[in-house]
């Protein structure tokens, strides 16, 4: 028994409700060349794409207890590129079978001024990051191998430092609700890649102490 | 007995020209493939290409191997005019059959009138003249090469024969162990391999925690909330960050020391600090809710 098709849901908004399936594994900085290698054997054919982008985490804590969390995003390498906002919803429990973690994602581009818009609607930064790295891409899969860097002072991206010797590597889909055929092709994916980096679905909720 | 020879030396000359002409094509139209279309070009085609010139090579080699093939070195061919100029005019014949002057028994030139050589050779060859025939018409290989081969064939003569028929073995022994590693089945290599690589792991997981912790909800990176009582997880983080403590201290210490805690580009808003400090600024601008205070009091 599917989910019912997205037609016959109520539409209220102008957009299909996304989920982003969610795999995440790590390689250590030493066999980093080795999986690039593997990943552009594997994926399409593309010049490789490298990117630098500072990553800035709002909260807005309510009454109640769960913080409303937005990650704006920006560009490092292109300073003129628009923003982009992302919402993550909490990821979908129950499912044991699904290989891949899902949760509702919406994103939006946005223009420079998204800080101070947030700012005044009370949202509070609660951390930043940069991340660098590759992007490939694998039909609707994307992978990203990044190292993420730690800023110490806030603002100042220039003076970061990393956050481990590892690279974080995210197989991801975003896909309209109900596809579950998506996390199979994932998996098989995640397959070829072993054992080079064992890319699995982690709870972060598990994570948190 | 004479003709007899006479015509199978023409007969295995004539296929000879045959068989090297399918090379000749199967060249041509690789390189111009490769030159052409090397984007759209893939490698199993490429392999292809290669298979078919080594299998016309294998069938030139059946024919001089044939036994009604006669031996060609026993043939000399000897250019009766060399000219430097261009030459282009077409030539009676191209078989040399009307040029067989008998001389002896066992050696018969073949004098070959090479008046037409530019359109013979499709203008590669526009002058037959004393600079084209040593390469052209050599039958030995190259000084260098002839060294080469001396001191290999000395070397053979001088290791005697048991010795060499040691080599030999060895050398098969060591062939056959690498063909029967190849063809057996994946699991066997794998088992190998996989013995090899537990020595070097590629990835850490306590890493790849720390990582997907950081990137859903921060942990490890600096809070841009000032420490306070009320978040007490945050404190035990203190050791992990190297620039935490001055950012700490920076907090602490004063109040408008916050513009360092608020991080972002722009920080309009002055907010009071928690916890132990009293707050000595007051906000002028409200969140778009009146009740929703940014932080816990």
């Amino acid at each position: 028994m599917e989910a019912p098709p997205v037609t016959v849901m109520p539409v209220t908004g102008g957009t299909i409700n996304m989920m982003e399936y969610l795999l995440q594994g790590s390689v250590l900085d030493q066999a980093l060349e080795s999986l690039l290698h593997r990943l552009r054997g594997l994926c399409d054919n593309m010049e490789p794409e490298t990117f630098t982008d500072h990553e800035l985490v709002y909260l807005l804590k309510g009454q109640q207890g769960n913080p409303f969390i937005l990650r704006a995003r920006r560009s490092l390498s292109h300073p003129t590129a628009p923003w982009h906002l992302r919402y993550l919803g909490q990821s979908e429990v129950g499912d044991k079978s699904r290989h891949a973690l899902v949760r509702n994602c919406v994103d939006v581009a946005a223009t420079h001024s998204l800080p101070e818009f947030l700012n005044e609607m009370g949202f509070r930064m609660d951390h930043e990051f940069v991340s660098n790295g590759h992007i490939f891409r694998k039909g609707a899969m994307k992978i990203v191998v990044s190292k993420l860097s730690r800023i110490l002072v806030p603002g100042n991206t220039e003076n970061t430092e990393h956050l481990s010797l590892s690279y974080l590597v995210e197989l991801s889909v975003l896909a309209p609700a109900g596809q579950d055929t998506v996390s199979e092709d994932m998996r098989s994916f995640a397959e070829q890649l072993k054992p080079l980096v064992h890319l699995e679905k982690i709870d972060p909720s598990k994570q948190r102490h | 007995m004479q003709q007899r020879e006479e015509k199978q030396l023409e007969a295995s000359v004539e296929s000879l020209i045959s068989r090297v002409a399918h090379v000749k094509n199967a060249l041509h139209s690789f390189i111009y493939k490769l030159e052409n279309e090397y984007e759209r070009l893939t490698w199993p085609s490429v392999l292809d290409n290669f298979a078919l010139l080594s299998g016309q090579l294998n069938t030139i080699n059946k024919l001089l191997r044939n036994e009604k093939t006669p031996s060609f070195r026993n043939q000399v061919i000897i250019p009766l005019v060399l000219s430097p100029d261009r030459d282009e005019d077409l030539a009676v014949s191209t078989t040399a059959d009307n040029t067989f002057p008998l001389l002896k028994k066992e050696v018969v030139s073949l004098s070959c009138l090479f008046t037409c050589s530019q359109k013979l050779t499709e203008q590669r060859v526009p002058v037959f003249s004393h600079e084209i025939v040593p390469d052209y018409l050599r039958t030995k290989p190259d000084p260098e090469v002839e060294e080469q081969e001396k001191t290999l064939s000395t070397e053979a003569a001088r290791i005697g024969p048991d010795v060499a028929q040691k080599q030999i073995q060895a050398l098969n022994k060591i062939c056959t162990t690498l063909l029967e590693k190849l063809s057996n089945p994946r699991e066997d290599r794998d088992a190998e391999s996989a013995a090899m690589r537990q020595s070097k792991p590629s990835f850490n997981p306590a890493d790849t925690n720390a990582l997907v912790s950081a990137v859903a909800f921060g942990k490890g990176l600096s809070k841009c909330r000032p420490p306070g009582p009320v978040a007490p997880g945050h404190q035990g983080q203190g050791s992990m960050m190297s620039g935490g403590p001055t950012l700490q201290q920076v907090t602490i210490g004063g109040g408008s020391g916050q513009q360092a805690g608020m991080g972002g580009p722009v920080a309009q808003q002055q907010q009071g600090q928690t916890g132990k400090m009293p707050s000595s600024i007051k906000t002028n601008i409200k969140s778009a809710s009146g009740s929703m205070h940014p932080y816990n009091r």
